[in-house]
This record gives C-alpha cells, sequence and structure tokens, in this order.
C-alpha cells in the first residue's frame, strides 16, 4: 500500500497524466489534477487533490509552467539591463522587484541615493501595492462569484495605470526604478494626478467594503475557512498579510524602514483568526494606509536630483559631451558594456504586496551580475497553501486560493 | 552584508543552533563559484536568516565541492526551505540528504542538466515533441491502465508503438 | 471562400451563406482563458469597463477549450507548459483561431534562453501576432479587430484543413 506522498510523486514524475489521476474504489479517494489551465488558480498554478467526495485531503501544488529563466537572463544582461528583466518576475509589482535589485546593488556599489529618488521610489512603490491590492481584491470577489467586484477593481486600477503612463511611459514592466535612482524625473503636473488619486480612493475603498466586507454571502465563504495558524505561518516561511493575518506583527517598512519609510507615519493592520476573512481585511486595511502613506510622501516631496549623478554610472550630457574626450569616452563605455560593479555579495528585502520581496546578487567585478537570485514571496506563501486547504471543501480551496494572492511569475521566475 | 562560509559537514548542527537562538529562514538558493573563485570549492547554498526579535539578518553559504554535491537537509528545523531547497537541486544539482520529496520543481521531470550552472548554455533550447502515453480511462470509476486498451497514444492523439489489437 | 462553399459545392447561394456564417462567427467570438503571465493582466484590462471587449461581443471567456474559438495565447510559454498549450488547442473545436500576445508568445520576447519556446508559432498556428510587452488594451483589440477582418474574409491559416 503506497503512501499518498509516494502516490503523488509518483504521478508527479510521470508527467502531466489525465484528470482523473486514479480513483481508490475502497477508500473512495480520487486524485484530481486541478489546472494548469483553470480559471480560478490565478495563472498556470496546477494542484494536485487527493479529494474524498467533497473534501479536500492533501493538496500538492506543482509549479514551474511559467518558468522563464529570469535569474539567467540576468547573468546575461548588464546591470541596469537586469532590471528589464527582474520587473517581469512579480508582474503586479514590478517598482517592487525593481526596488529590490536596485537596493541591492547600491549596496555593492555603496552609494547613496539622493532623498527625492528614495521618495519617488517610495510613492511609485506604494501606488504599485495599492495596484495589486486591487485585482486582488478583484480576483477574490470574481472567484466568490461576485463578477462586479472584478470591474470595480480594474476601474480604479486604470487610475493608477494612468499615472504610471505618464511617469515611465508604460503600463507595466516599467524598468524605471534603476540602481542609482530613478530614470527620470516626476513630469510636470504629477501632484495634480497624485491628488486626483488619493480624494478619490477612500470613497472607492468604502465602496468595495460596502460591497464585499458585509454582505452575509461573502462572509459565509470565507469566514473561518483557509485556516492558517501562526505558528504554521511562522515555520513555512509565510510573509506579508498571510502571516499578518495570523497575528503575526511584522512588517518590514515600519520594523526595518528602508528608502523613504523612515519619514511617514502609517499603521500596519494586524487580524488573528489568520482565515481568508481576515486576510481580506488586512489587505483592504492596508490599502487605506497606502492612500496614507502616498499623500505624505506626495506633501513632503523634497527637491534634488533623482538620480546618483556619479560619472561612472550616470550618462554625461550631451552639452559636456561635446566639448571634453573624457565624456565621449564614458558614454561610449557605458552605452556599450555598462558600469562594473565592485565583487561582492549582498541581500537586500522590501515589504512587497504578498510579503518579503528579497534579491541576494553577487558581483564578481564585472558588468553584468553573477548571480541575481530574487526571493519571492508568493513561491514562500504557496507552501503555505498546502496547510490552509487540507480537510476543507474544494469550493473552499478556491477562496483559500484567491487569499493567498499568488503570482506565477514570481512563483516560477 | 557579511557572508560566514561553513563547510556542509557542519551545517546540520548550525541549523538547528540557530533555530535554537530564533532565527528564520528568508532564503536557500544556490551558487556557482566557477568563474568567481575557480580554485575554492565549486558551489555554496547562501542561506539568508532573519532575526525578528534582534532586527537582524545574517548570511550563510555552505560550501560544496564535487561532481554530485551534497548538502544536509534542513527541512526538519525549518519547513519553510522545502520548495527552495527543491528549487536549488533543480537548477544546481546539489542534492540535499533528508529531503522528503526531492525531485525537479521548475523544469520539466525529464528535463536534463541543470539550468543555472554556469558551464549551462544561455541560448534557446527548441522544443522537443516526445511522444508520452496518455492514461486511458475506459469506463467511470477504473483506475486508468488497468484493463486498458494496450494502445498508446501520444499527446496529438496518434498511435505510439504498436497496439494489441483490442 | 471557406467554410460552406468548400463543403457543398460553391455558386452565388452558398457564397451568400458563407458571408453570413462569416459574419456571425466573427460577432460572436469566445477566447478561450489561457492567460499566462503579464499580458493576461492586459488581457482582463481589455474586458474591464476602460476598454470594452462586450462591446465585440468576446467578454465571455470560456473556461472549457470545447467551447471556445479563439485562443489568445497570452504570455511567455515555458518549455513546461508547451504541452499543455497543444492539448488545450487541440480540444478546441473548428472553426479555431489564435492570436499570439504580446511579444513572449510571438517570438520569446525579451527572454532567449532555454525555458522559453520561442514564440507560439513552433506549436501551435497563430492567425495574428501582437507585439508588446505587454501590449497596450487598444493594441489587442486592434489585433482582434484584424482577426475579425480575416474571419469576414473566411480564411483560415495555412496548414489547417478548411471547414
Amino acid at each position: 500500500m503506497t503512501t499518498t506522498e509516494e502516490l503523488l510523486t509518483d504521478i508527479e514524475a510521470n508527467g502531466h497524466g489525465a484528470f482523473v489521476e486514479t480513483f481508490d474504489e475502497q477508500a473512495g479517494r480520487m486524485v484530481i489534477n486541478m489546472g494548469p489551465v483553470h480559471p480560478s488558480t490565478h495563472g498556470v498554478l496546477r494542484l494536485m487533490l487527493v479529494i474524498d467526495g467533497e473534501t479536500v485531503d492533501e493538496c500538492l501544488p506543482v509549479i514551474g509552467y511559467l518558468h522563464t529563466g529570469i535569474e539567467k537572463e540576468c547573468e546575461d544582461n548588464n546591470w541596469r539591463g537586469a532590471v528589464t528583466a527582474v520587473t517581469r518576475m512579480d508582474y503586479l509589482a514590478n517598482f517592487y522587484n525593481e526596488q529590490v535589485y536596485s537596493m541591492a546593488v547600491e549596496e555593492l556599489l555603496d552609494i547613496e541615493i539622493p532623498p527625492r529618488a528614495r521618495y519617488i521610489r517610495t510613492l511609485l512603490a506604494e501606488m504599485n501595492r495599492l495596484s495589486s491590492h486591487l485585482v486582488w481584491w478583484g480576483t477574490q470577489g470574481l472567484d466568490m462569484g461576485a463578477m462586479s467586484a472584478m470591474f470595480y477593481g480594474f476601474r480604479e486600477r486604470e487610475l493608477f495605470l494612468d499615472f504610471f503612463e505618464m511617469v515611465t511611459g508604460l503600463r507595466m514592466n516599467h524598468g524605471f526604478i534603476i540602481p542609482g535612482g530613478v530614470w527620470e524625473d516626476l513630469p510636470l503636473g504629477w501632484e495634480r494626478a497624485v491628488k486626483n488619486i488619493t480624494d478619490q480612493m477612500p470613497r472607492r475603498i468604502d465602496e468595495y467594503e460596502n460591497l464585499l466586507t458585509n454582505n452575509p454571502i461573502f462572509l459565509e465563504r470565507t469566514r473561518g475557512i483557509g485556516v492558517l495558524s501562526a505558528d504554521d505561518a511562522r515555520s513555512l516561511g509565510a510573509t506579508g498579510p498571510i502571516a499578518r493575518a495570523t497575528g503575526i506583527d511584522w512588517d518590514l517598512r515600519r520594523d526595518m524602514p528602508y528608502e523613504a519609510y523612515g519619514d511617514v507615519s502609517f499603521e500596519v493592520p494586524i487580524a488573528t483568526e489568520g482565515d481568508v476573512y481576515a486576510r481580506y481585511r488586512v489587505r483592504v486595511a492596508e490599502m487605506r494606509q497606502s492612500v496614507k502613506i502616498v499623500e505624505q510622501l506626495a506633501k513632503n516631496m523634497p527637491k534634488g536630483d533623482f538620480r546618483h549623478q556619479d560619472p561612472k554610472l550616470v550618462h554625461p550630457s550631451r552639452r559636456e559631451m561635446a566639448h571634453s574626450m573624457e565624456a565621449v569616452i564614458h558614454h561610449f563605455k557605458l552605452s556599450t558594456q555598462g558600469y562594473t560593479v565592485p565583487p561582492g555579495a549582498t541581500y537586500a528585502a522590501v515589504e512587497s504586496p504578498r510579503g518579503e520581496l528579497g534579491a541576494f546578487v553577487v558581483s564578481d567585478g564585472g558588468t553584468s551580475p553573477y548571480r541575481c537570485h530574487v526571493r519571492d514571496p508568493s513561491f514562500v506563501n504557496l507552501q503555505s497553501l498546502s496547510r490552509m486547504v487540507e480537510g476543507g471543501l474544494l469550493a473552499d480551496l478556491v477562496a483559500s486560493i484567491a487569499s493567498t494572492d499568488p503570482i506565477m511569475g514570481g512563483v516560477d521566475r | 552584508m557579511t557572508v560566514t562560509t561553513i563547510p556542509a559537514s557542519e551545517w546540520a548542527d548550525r541549523a538547528r543552533a540557530l533555530h535554537a537562538e530564533g532565527w528564520q529562514v528568508m532564503d536557500l538558493t544556490g551558487l556557482d563559484r566557477l568563474r568567481l573563485t575557480p580554485d575554492g570549492p565549486r558551489f555554496g547554498v547562501v542561506v539568508q536568516l532573519i532575526n525578528h526579535a534582534s532586527r537582524q539578518r545574517q548570511m550563510i553559504e555552505v560550501a560544496v565541492d564535487g561532481d554530485e554535491p551534497t548538502v544536509p537537509s534542513v527541512t526538519e528545523v525549518w519547513p519553510t526551505v522545502n520548495f527552495m531547497e527543491r528549487e536549488t537541486y533543480d537548477m544546481y544539482g546539489i542534492s540535499f540528504e533528508g529531503h522528503p520529496n526531492l525531485t525537479r520543481i521548475l523544469m520539466p521531470d525529464e528535463w536534463e542538466g541543470h539550468p543555472l550552472r554556469k558551464d549551462y548554455g544561455v541560448g534557446k533550447v527548441p522544443v522537443e515533441f516526445i511522444p508520452q502515453p496518455i492514461m486511458q480511462v475506459d469506463s467511470p470509476g477504473q483506475t486508468p491502465g488497468s484493463g486498458s486498451t494496450g494502445i498508446d497514444r501520444d499527446r496529438l492523439g496518434q498511435v505510439v508503438g504498436e497496439g494489441d489489437a483490442p | 471562400m471557406g467554410g460552406v462553399s468548400d463543403t457543398i459545392g460553391a455558386n452565388f447561394l452558398t457564397a451568400q451563406l458563407d458571408k453570413l456564417v462569416n459574419w456571425a462567427r466573427k460577432s460572436s467570438l469566445w477566447p478561450a482563458t489561457f492567460g499566462l503571465a503579464c499580458c493576461a493582466i492586459e488581457m482582463m484590462a481589455t474586458t474591464m469597463p476602460r476598454h470594452d471587449l462586450a462591446r465585440f461581443g468576446m467578454e465571455a471567456f470560456r473556461a472549457s477549450p470545447r467551447q471556445a474559438d479563439l485562443m489568445i495565447v497570452a504570455g511567455r510559454v515555458s518549455q513546461k507548459m508547451a504541452p499543455v498549450l497543444r492539448t488545450i488547442y487541440d480540444q478546441m473545436t473548428e472553426p479555431k483561431w489564435v492570436i499570439s500576445m504580446g511579444a513572449c508568445a510571438s517570438s520569446g520576447g525579451v527572454f532567449n534562453n532555454y525555458a522559453l519556446v520561442q514564440g507560439v508559432d513552433q506549436i501551435v498556428p497563430v492567425d495574428i501576432y501582437v507585439p508588446g510587452c505587454p501590449p497596450r488594451p487598444e493594441m489587442l483589440i486592434d489585433g482582434i479587430m484584424l482577426l475579425h477582418e480575416k474571419i469576414k474574409r473566411g480564411e483560415y491559416t495555412a496548414g489547417r484543413v478548411a471547414g
């Protein structure tokens, strides 16, 4: 009699298989495959479920369907070009990927970026948190059957994407936050755009709460569902809203501040039940706090440089190149090879919408990263999914996946 | 950030000691030192640790060498490293002794080679059309493969090999 | 012209019937959910109120490939996902079309390494390529409208049996 562990490993090792992998007539248990093409799995996540009727006995996530080799790609690009590869990992939190990578490289370069650059980065990051949580909210509602949640969430997300397009030129995958600061200064009129958003968002979040938070159907489907205890969260390495919903009071922005988070005041929402509803409440509260942070940053934006001006890192201006041979040589070297980073290894981390996003960067003194590994929160959080759903119903599995908010680009890299 | 390097033989005990002091693992990954330190051990398993109480971070590198590098697994100490060790095995070929399920996690199961090693090429790999037997379920409630028609079909439904007459 | 004419003989009546059938097909093209990565988010945004895809009759993304006739491959296709992609394509019923959305699906995109299929046309025949990383929703709609023109003309991608 093979154990379930061996059975699942055996099935997984033999490739994809059919819909019903096995059916054990005596025990009445089926091994069923959910995904990778499935409307509720938030991307290409494949779950192998051992179910007994409607109850999920075990859940084994099979990942790798979106593996892009981004870490190998980083080693093939120069230090500036690796930003464009890294930004496509967690594709709903692009600025966070870029920010953490840039922070790691700046630590290796041993440079300090100017205050305005820090504020711009933090501003973009917090707006990215809002736009990412809006997608989460929309898909959480959609998976529970509240299709209007999807429309509301994405309607607001367009406001943020308009702002990103105004600043960076792109709606997604920006490549804007680079080692040394940001690529360009904020355009004229950005204060009005931000004010427009921060004026509207509190009312909109009230609208969302009106729709779902006290909705009896939503409460039935999310309260007591997908419970994760604090000990499990700690041992399985869950971070972000999943951990905070179990009562673990840890947020990198407040406890190990970086960039401009030391200059703003905000609260870190905590819940204790650890179920889907708790995670929902934590994320909605985080949205409200992000609006406050954005307001403070916009009000106190310092003047100055948006980039660390070092001739070894930044292209010289055209005017300079007209009369200085050195400037021309610098420009040539920077454009063809890029700058070099002193040898070393470091790890930097930020609090992304899904948890701790870290970048482990190793340099051998050359013009491209020797090793760039990104610690993605969804990759680690997915391990807690099994703990959440075992013992529950199949329908509750859908709710739990939505509340884990996995982004497969980050999971598979 | 300072990196502490320890040999693979000390890793298991060190892990237990760190866990007792309250350190959590945030990340565990591999490093191929082929072009970084060609004279030293080829691989390293780099572990990022954090201590919530003292707000400190620590980076440890477990040096390991050889054609089939092996490192003790720490899944019993910190269950969070389960997926991380599988990924390191997949990408670098470093085996973790004592891991409950050391199989490939990101690449297809029949993939050969360990992609993140420095001697693995960067270019594209063409798509292989591999005939795979599909499990035929003949009737509901029947385990696939038991009493099947004996005909193997590949992904595209075409018969592979000779099947027995049904 | 494809469709009815090929099957039961070409004359004036079947040509008009063809036009009607093609118009019906293009007006209610149901995509299969095949969102993979970042392009999937932009595909979702295309169905949302700002760039409404429902005005083309296409907001119903069918999860079952049997009920879909358009597959929008939105995102990067990894080596592990390639057989799944092919299976879903095979399970779709004729007539079917494929839009390759984004640079990664069209040609491997910004990634040229061991892990990605360099263009989904290595595996399935593609009708329309929409470049971009990711393409704006308006670009996707433009690609879809081009596909509508193609369907109205009764064209199928070369290499497939018409009808």
